[in-house]
């Protein structure tokens, strides 16, 4: 089996580096903290009360996951966002582009070590995580679920990373590009549908008092669905399912009004990771495009087409 | 080997070529000459496909730069005028990470490199680190990485800035090697008088144009055609003085002691019947020979000549 050069040689320099040790030992560090601590105010509350509240069990694999989820979320940005702006300031990029790897191997070289490393680092949560398994109430099926869900977050925020690392020439720049991109996304997301939410409150209020009759419930409309964007709601949406209420609908309704009943909102979850996928691989598609030195066929006529006039000489007068 | 027709391209409102022609056979070190910003890098940005031209067309071996990419860099190593190497990456690590980037992995990959490192001398380097080699090894490591997949054409972008005399002089010596193994070498330079001793021939590109291109013989024929003629006179100067006064090939004359500097404006046949005529005037000729010129003399006369000819065309254009 042939192994993409791109992979192997991240693999060789990141196994190589304390970087790695590093990150492994401090996530684990905070996420046993994490689980300790909600053990011991578990325990500290049964010493009070004498009483035994096993939904608070649940709370653990809750703070975990949450926590795990989190610090992937912003390990994974800061992995795939120097990717490329960084080959290109080592000046590494045009020597692999004058071979005959092609531009996908690369982007996908990147972005599979990268992944390699979440998946170190979600692999080696496990014994934590399965802390949770002592109690009961969460089965394997679960917390598969959850790992699919830490994959596909991982794929969709490592694609805007590529695709910001690519376009951005400096490795410092598309790192705060790429932050920016996902507060935008996750609080971005949220503040719009909540604003949408306030505002439809507003009116219907206004239009209730002039009538004096109450009116349909107010609510976010289409903008509730930029959150199929949002990993912390799809997050939300099967920590919800697995350790809350059940149903995502009811908790998207309590923060943003009537939720409408579709297949949509009935499948919150699988269309969101979907979507999630989907916006990666553009990402993705996008990041090879820029990487690439040179556009074959239609883009190429089109190029050709936006710089004839320019490079036209001027008509003698 | 290389076959280049109306190359052009612009970087926004910089014309960086502007039809540039030119021809490189097989087994040829050739040498690209250009001020900065003449068009060089460009030029070979292009070559190894980093680069699409806005109009031309480059051809190696009948296949095209932009329609035949792939199998082009198969056939095609670059030296850029930069080291790119990475952090945490041992000598052979490098080489081996390059040998797959073209489809070379395992064993082969493993004793190719290390070949090309016996030839760059750097095999005692294997297991050192990229980072901490210096300059010249590093180069010499770059020369090496490109040829991992053993290219037809070598093309290498300024290989000898930065390097001192010793290793830039050991550097030269791989490249002449390189040639004898059959390679055709496309190397760009400001040490003029380094590819003197190199290249077999020579290009001189002056505003995205090729303004001189020939074998190194061709090249120095015009060097010394345009040098002044040393006349060193042994006895009767008036009557030499008379004869190339009447000559219609002598431009200037300047006077110092016995000899005599001409403005000669003729080939070696001129010359040839120059002296006989003055020995058939009886007059005792002790020396006759032209001046040495270089490389540097000739590069200087044709880039200052095109740094007039701008003046000029601006001045008429702007009606100065």
């Amino acid at each position: 089996m042939k192994w993409n050069p791109v992979f192997r040689r991240e693999l060789t320099v990141s196994s190589r580096s304390i970087r790695m040790a590093a990150v492994i030992f401090v996530f684990n560090s905070v996420l046993a903290v994490v689980a300790l601590f909600n053990m011991y105010s578990m325990m500290e509350q049964v010493r009070a009360t004498a009483e035994i509240q096993y939904s608070r069990f649940l709370d653990l694999y809750t703070f975990v996951s949450a926590v795990e989820f989190i610090m992937l979320m912003f390990i994974m940005p800061a992995l795939t966002a120097s990717c490329i702006s960084g080959e290109r300031e080592r000046q590494t990029l045009e020597l692999m582009l004058t071979t005959t790897m092609e531009p996908r191997q690369m982007v996908l070289g990147k972005l599979a070590s990268s992944l390699t490393m979440m998946l170190v680092l979600a692999v080696s949560a496990l014994p934590v995580l399965s802390l949770v398994f002592v109690y009961g109430g969460i089965t394997v099926m679960d917390v598969a679920l959850l790992f699919v869900c830490y994959g596909v977050v991982a794929v969709f925020t490592g694609g805007i990373g590529m695709f910001c690392s690519s376009f951005i020439r400096r490795s410092t720049i598309a790192t705060v590009s790429t932050y920016a991109f996902l507060v935008l996304l996750v609080a971005g997301t949220y503040a719009v549908s909540l604003f949408a939410y306030r505002m439809d409150l507003n009116e219907l209020n206004s239009y209730a008092l002039a009538l004096n009759a109450s009116v349909r419930e107010a609510g976010s409309g289409g903008f509730l669905y930029l959150l199929l964007l949002n990993p912390a709601v799809t997050f939300y949406g099967i920590i919800n399912g697995q350790a809350g209420s059940g149903s995502i609908r009811s908790g998207l309704s309590q923060i943003f009004g009537a939720v409408p009943e579709n297949w949509i909102t009935d499948h919150w979850v699988f269309v969101s990771l979907a979507l999630q996928l989907l916006c990666a691989a553009v990402f993705i598609a996008a990041s090879i495009w820029l990487v690439t030195p040179i556009h074959r066929g239609r883009m190429r006529r089109f190029q050709e087409a936006v710089r004839e006039p320019a490079c036209r000489p001027a008509k003698a007068q | 080997m290389l076959e280049i027709r109306e190359l052009k391209k612009r970087y926004g409102n910089f014309q960086a070529l502007d039809g540039l022609n030119l021809e490189i056979g097989e087994r040829e070190l050739f040498g690209f000459v250009g001020p900065n910003g003449a068009g060089k890098t460009t030029t070979l940005k292009i070559l190894s496909g980093l680069l699409a031209p806005d109009g031309g067309t480059v051809r190696i071996d009948g296949l095209d730069v932009l329609d035949d990419s792939r199998r082009l860099k198969q056939r095609i190593g670059y030296v850029p005028d930069f080291f790119g190497v990475y952090d945490n990456l041992k000598v052979s690590e490098y080489m081996e990470f390059f040998a797959s980037c073209y489809g070379i992995v395992g064993l082969s990959a493993r004793r190719r490199s290390q070949a090309l490192l016996e030839q760059v001398r750097l095999e005692d380097k294997a297991d050192f680190f990229v980072d901490g080699l210096s300059r010249g090894m590093k180069q010499r490591l770059c020369l090496a990485r490109a040829l991992i997949h053993d290219p037809d054409l070598l093309i290498l972008d300024e290989p000898a800035s930065g390097l001192d005399p010793r290793t830039r002089a050991e550097f030269t010596a791989l490249l002449r090697e390189l040639r004898e193994q059959g390679k055709t070498l496309i190397v760009s330079s400001h040490i003029l008088s380094e590819l003197t001793e190199l290249c077999t021939s020579i290009g001189i590109i002056e505003q995205g144009r090729l303004v001189l291109q020939g074998s190194m013989e061709q090249i120095f024929e015009r060097v010394n055609a345009s040098n002044p003629l040393l006349i060193s006179v042994f006895s009767n100067p008036e009557k030499a003085l008379t004869i190339l006064k009447s000559h219609p090939c002598v431009q200037t004359i300047a006077v110092r002691g016995d000899e005599i500097k001409l403005g000669f404006n003729g080939d070696r046949q001129d010359e040839a019947q120059l002296l006989q005529q003055l020995i058939d005037a009886g007059v005792m000729v002790s020396g006759f020979m032209r001046e040495k010129g270089s490389l540097e003399t000739l590069f200087m006369q044709i880039t200052g000549q095109e740094e007039e000819k701008a003046v000029i065309r601006h001045e008429m254009e702007s009606g100065i």
